[in-house]
């Protein structure tokens, strides 16, 4: 399956992708230290969207849409939001 | 597959990352979770299961060691989010450039 050149891209399919199957869709973030980089894949056994990155900032970006599809899992699909 | 607490994953998700500096990769999968802690019943088997909506699983691993942890309420997404991964990947990154530096500068003295 091919990388994604840029971030805005991959992050609107991989959004996207876990819309249309959530109970189906995983991701998988892979970081090795030695070879510097981090990998993050959307897949839902169908369709699989990757993107590689060894630059620091990338890392930010990543957090966010990990973070977001997370929010995503875990909000009740009535909308009622969990008193903090 | 080691279940834990939050709590307990995300300190065993940093011993993952320290352990994995030199050699390795660590992965970190996430997935949505309906509860169910039985297999799916054959066909004709009465379902007897309600699903839940809001839990989400959460796996780590170096390859050897496998940790798991299942996420439910909106404030322990906050704690794994920003106490979690990420925070660990940016100190292990910043280590990463004092590395380079170091050579970079000594091929330059030796070039001198």
């Amino acid at each position: 399956m091919p990388y994604y050149q840029t971030w805005e891209e991959f992050a609107r399919a991989a959004e996207k992708l876990y819309l249309t199957a959530p109970m189906k869709v995983r991701v998988v973030l892979k970081y090795r230290h030695c070879d510097g980089n981090l990998r993050i894949k959307v897949t839902d056994d169908a369709v699989c969207l990757q993107y590689k990155t060894d630059q620091a900032q990338d890392v930010k970006k990543i957090e966010k849409l990990h973070g977001k599809l997370m929010r995503l899992m875990v909000s009740k699909e009535s909308g009622a939001m969990d008193t903090d | 597959m080691v279940l834990l607490e939050n709590d307990s994953f995300l300190t065993e998700l940093t011993r993952l990352f320290q352990k994995c500096r030199t050699t390795g990769s660590v992965a970190i999968t996430l997935k949505k979770y309906d509860g169910r802690t039985k297999p799916v019943p054959r066909k004709g088997h009465p379902e007897s299961y309600e699903p839940a909506d809001n839990k989400c699983l959460l796996r780590a691993s170096d390859g050897k060691k496998k940790i798991s942890t299942v996420v439910s309420l909106k404030h322990h997404v906050r704690k794994i989010g920003v106490g979690g991964w990420d925070m660990q990947i940016a100190r292990l990154a910043n280590v990463r450039e004092h590395w380079l530096v170091g050579p970079i500068l000594g091929s330059m003295y030796m070039n001198v």
